[in-house]
């Protein structure tokens, strides 16, 4: 067992002691596979056969005025790519991409912060609640759907409750104007995804020392403060973690609005997904989803990356 | 010895790899030092040449196309996949199967019942591949765009069923509809048409009312009927396809025949007729005729439950409704609806308002509501036209499409059978849909197939807009013209 753990005992110019120096291995050995590829290999062909290679096509179909089934589409280069750029919807669905992001998340994280410390501090039937936070996340969006469309109706439950309120003058189709119909998307997305904020600042609030939290306390923090400058720098890497799926989710966005107002009226609450499946499915602009494929896909990783760097550049000065 | 264990993950690279854990086996005549760099060389050259052409060969075959038709199988037996999204209650489609069943025992028809929605999510792939459907439904327009290299020219099928004079002996409105360049797409089975409102008739007897015939009738009686919290007329506005059905009746009052004109591209979307069209749409909702959140209703099945539900009393809708006139249609249709006491009440078809205001008589417009395709890949393609044949062309199949009172049949000699169909009031209901089939008999005016996708959507835009005073009723025009012409061009 020792003999196999120390580089030492490699021969000279094999590509064992090349281990200990990169520079030598590089040019001796430039094709040398990374150790351990026959491990990997099956997710290496997984992933690039289904994900990678699916990512190929589409790009591919992107450069074609295809309606799905013609056995031989023209191909148009970029002209896809030409015709987005140009799409009112395609700007307005990203506008509400934005918009659904900027909302969901600032708000599903003021309330998973809250909920967890709360939750944190002494509270009777507190696994309730956790309970009772957590459900909606589990709840299909199809199951939902209908629900939140019976609430929001002209004569729905939220009207109804207005009513009782001595608000009735509030009550309107909620879903049935551009005006609410967003709105309504984003309370319902948020009601969905609370949940999950709740339980990863519940889970990185107990990775706080304590000690910390009773020194704050011992020089006179109140809860607010405790909150601000000790718990709320703690959770960072949750927070950053949260925005990067809060901001994929938002541009993946599309069961509840299409089950919801299917993407309307008038394209008030038309996401990316909603517009590529309108496009591609009904629309049979086959060629033209897949070029909003691409970009979406483009700015999925281009949003990704940048929070990336970003948190590590927050890192650094912490090292 | 754990540490030892912890500096092996820390430096991996520090682990020797003896030769003999290479994968690669090598040939005994080999140099002595060739093995060393052979293996490692081999799999990323082999790696990357096997990864391009799989890529290039993928992509080269991905597109995938109609092929060569398999052996045709027995005509009298085997098993058949009937792929629709209608009939939507899939006891109708037994019926018609079990009535087949009687003269063909030996094909065994399985009927699949996929959502209008999801059709062409569905159908897309299964017949891009081997695995589609034996016989599917085709819709005129579109559709028939779309599915047309993968069905099979009914031509001699009708023409053996027929005989040399078979167009005349279907519904002219079905054959065009499912026609492609002289190719049949698919036999109708039966034609729907729209134009027509229908009400809850106790609710006009209640408030004792009358059927609107002009605009400011119509607006008279929803108010009677909003006086009463009752509401009036529902619509689901979110959906293009109602809310052309709505248009196209709307237009044809202003100028008959506007609608399909723009259609067929002799007349422009532009003309005033439809932009006054729009003009009367855009009434309906400011008159509150349209009930509040319209545009955010679907037609099936928020609006259609609110009217069998008693919510409101009027509905624009066709002769698919006229299921619902039958005493067992209605309850199934209202315990599809969730009503928690089903009590079957009559329904009744009306004219369409003379919303244009100048005298102008309601018509109707249709298509075929569906036909039967054969899939050209089939294995049974033989038994999936003696299906077809039998349910399409055949005297008994046609009765037991107009028996249902699902559609009016596509076989012109055949007629329902009103003594052997029992209607939730008989001795009112009767009179009411015997004209409506006899009105039917004289349509030639196309409902959906004349109209192009985009041409759609951009309506469905323009509709939108207007209701919500985002549009003028001249830009929605101006909208759908651009749409036109843009498909036009790729036409050309």
């Amino acid at each position: 067992m020792t003999t196999a753990l120390s580089p030492r005992r490699s021969e000279p110019g094999t590509s064992e002691s090349a281990g200990d120096r990169p520079s030598a291995r590089s040019t001796r050995h430039p094709t040398r596979p990374p150790s351990g590829l026959g491990w990997i290999l099956p997710a290496l062909v997984l992933a690039v056969g289904l994900i990678y290679y699916c990512i190929g096509y589409t790009g591919f179909v992107s450069t074609l005025d295809w309606d799905g089934v013609s056995p031989d589409p023209p191909s148009v280069g970029l002209r896809n790519y030409q015709r987005l750029l140009a799409d009112p919807i395609f700007w307005k669905a990203l506008w509400h991409t934005l918009l659904l992001f900027v909302f969901t998340f600032g708000i599903q994280t003021m309330l998973g912060v809250l909920f967890a410390a709360l939750l944190h501090s002494r509270v009777r039937i507190g696994v309730l609640y956790k309970v009772l936070i957590f459900i909606p996340v589990v709840l299909a969006p199809a199951i939902m759907a209908p629900v939140f469309r019976q609430i929001y109706a002209p004569d729905g439950e939220f009207n109804q409750v207005l009513q009782h309120l001595g608000l009735g003058f509030l009550a309107q189709p909620w879903i049935g104007q551009p005006s609410t119909a967003l709105p309504v998307i984003i309370a319902i997305t948020i009601w969905q995804w609370t949940g999950v904020n709740f339980v990863l600042y519940y889970a990185a609030m107990g990775q706080i020392d304590e000690s910390t939290v009773e020194a704050a306390r011992i020089d006179g923090a109140g809860n607010f403060r405790v909150l601000t400058s000790i718990v709320w720098p703690g959770v960072r890497g949750t927070t950053l973690a949260l925005a990067i799926l809060s901001a994929i989710g938002a541009l993946k966005t599309f069961d509840i609005p299409y089950l919801v107002t299917i993407g309307g009226p008038n394209y008030a609450t038309e996401f990316l997904g909603t517009y590529i499946y309108r496009m591609t499915i009904p629309q049979a602009h086959v060629g033209y989803g897949a070029a909003l494929s691409v970009v979406l896909l483009i700015i999925a990783l281009v949003i990704a990356a940048g929070f990336q760097l970003r948190g590590r550049e927050r890192e650094v000065p912490r090292v | 010895m754990h540490r030892a264990r912890l500096q092996t993950f820390d430096r991996p690279q520090a682990v020797p790899r003896p030769r003999r854990q290479l994968p690669v086996k090598l040939p005994a005549r080999l140099p002595a030092k060739l093995p060393t760099k052979l293996p490692a060389k081999l799999p990323a050259k082999v790696a990357g040449a096997v990864t391009a052409a799989a890529v290039l060969l993928a992509l080269a075959g991905c597109i995938p196309g109609p092929g060569k038709p398999p052996p045709p199988g027995p005509a009298t037996s085997g098993t058949i996949n009937w792929w629709s999204w209608t009939p939507t209650d899939a006891a109708v489609a037994k019926q018609y199967i079990a009535a087949f069943n009687r003269r063909y025992p030996d094909i065994t028809v399985n009927f699949k019942l996929v959502a209008i929605d999801s059709w062409d999510a569905v159908l897309r792939p299964a017949l891009a591949s081997s695995s589609g459907p034996d016989v599917f439904d085709m819709e005129p327009g579109q559709r028939v765009q779309l599915f047309k290299g993968f069905a099979e020219d009914l031509t001699p099928v009708a023409r053996k069923a027929l005989g040399p004079e078979w167009k005349s002996r279907l519904a002219t409105i079905g054959v065009n509809g499912l026609s492609h360049n002289g190719k049949l797409t698919a036999l109708s089975v039966g034609q729907t048409y729209a134009g027509t409102l229908w009400i809850n008739q106790p609710l006009f007897d209640k408030y004792h009312l009358e059927p609107p015939r002009t605009l400011a009738e119509w607006k008279h009686v929803c108010q009677v009927f909003r006086s009463h919290q009752q509401g009036c007329f529902v619509q689901g506005a979110a959906g293009a396809g109602f809310n052309q059905d709505t248009l196209q009746a709307i237009a044809d009052s202003v100028e008959p025949g506007i609608w399909t004109r723009a259609s067929k591209g002799e007349a422009k979307w532009t003309d005033p007729s439809i932009v006054e069209t729009f003009r009367i749409w855009k009434d309906l909702f400011d008159s509150q005729i349209m009930q509040p959140g319209a545009i955010g209703y679907q037609q099936f099945p928020d609006a259609n439950n609110d009217f069998l539900t008693g919510k409101y009393a009027m509905i624009m809708m066709g002769t698919w409704y006229m299921i619902n006139s039958t005493r067992t249609g209605m309850q199934s249709s209202l315990n599809a609806a969730g009503v928690a006491h089903p009590k079957a009440f009559p329904i009744r078809p009306v004219p369409f308002p003379d919303v244009g205001g100048k005298g102008n008589p309601a018509g109707l417009f249709g298509d075929a509501d569906y036909g039967l395709s054969v899939n050209i890949r089939s294995k049974h393609r033989a038994a999936a036209e003696t299906f077809v044949r039998w349910l399409a062309t055949s005297t008994e199949g046609q009765q037991a499409v107009a028996d249902s009172l699902l559609d009016p049949p596509s076989l012109q000699s055949v007629k329902p059978r009103y003594d052997k169909i029992t209607m939730v009031d008989d001795a009112r209901q009767k009179p009411w849909i015997k004209k409506l089939v006899s009105q039917t008999s004289t349509v030639s005016e196309p409902r959906m197939s004349l109209m192009n996708n985009d041409v759609s959507t951009a309506m469905q835009a323009g509709a939108s807009g207007v209701a919500t005073g985002q549009l003028t009723p001249r830009k929605a025009a101006e909208l759908m013209q651009q749409a036109a012409d843009a498909a036009a061009a790729v036409n050309r």
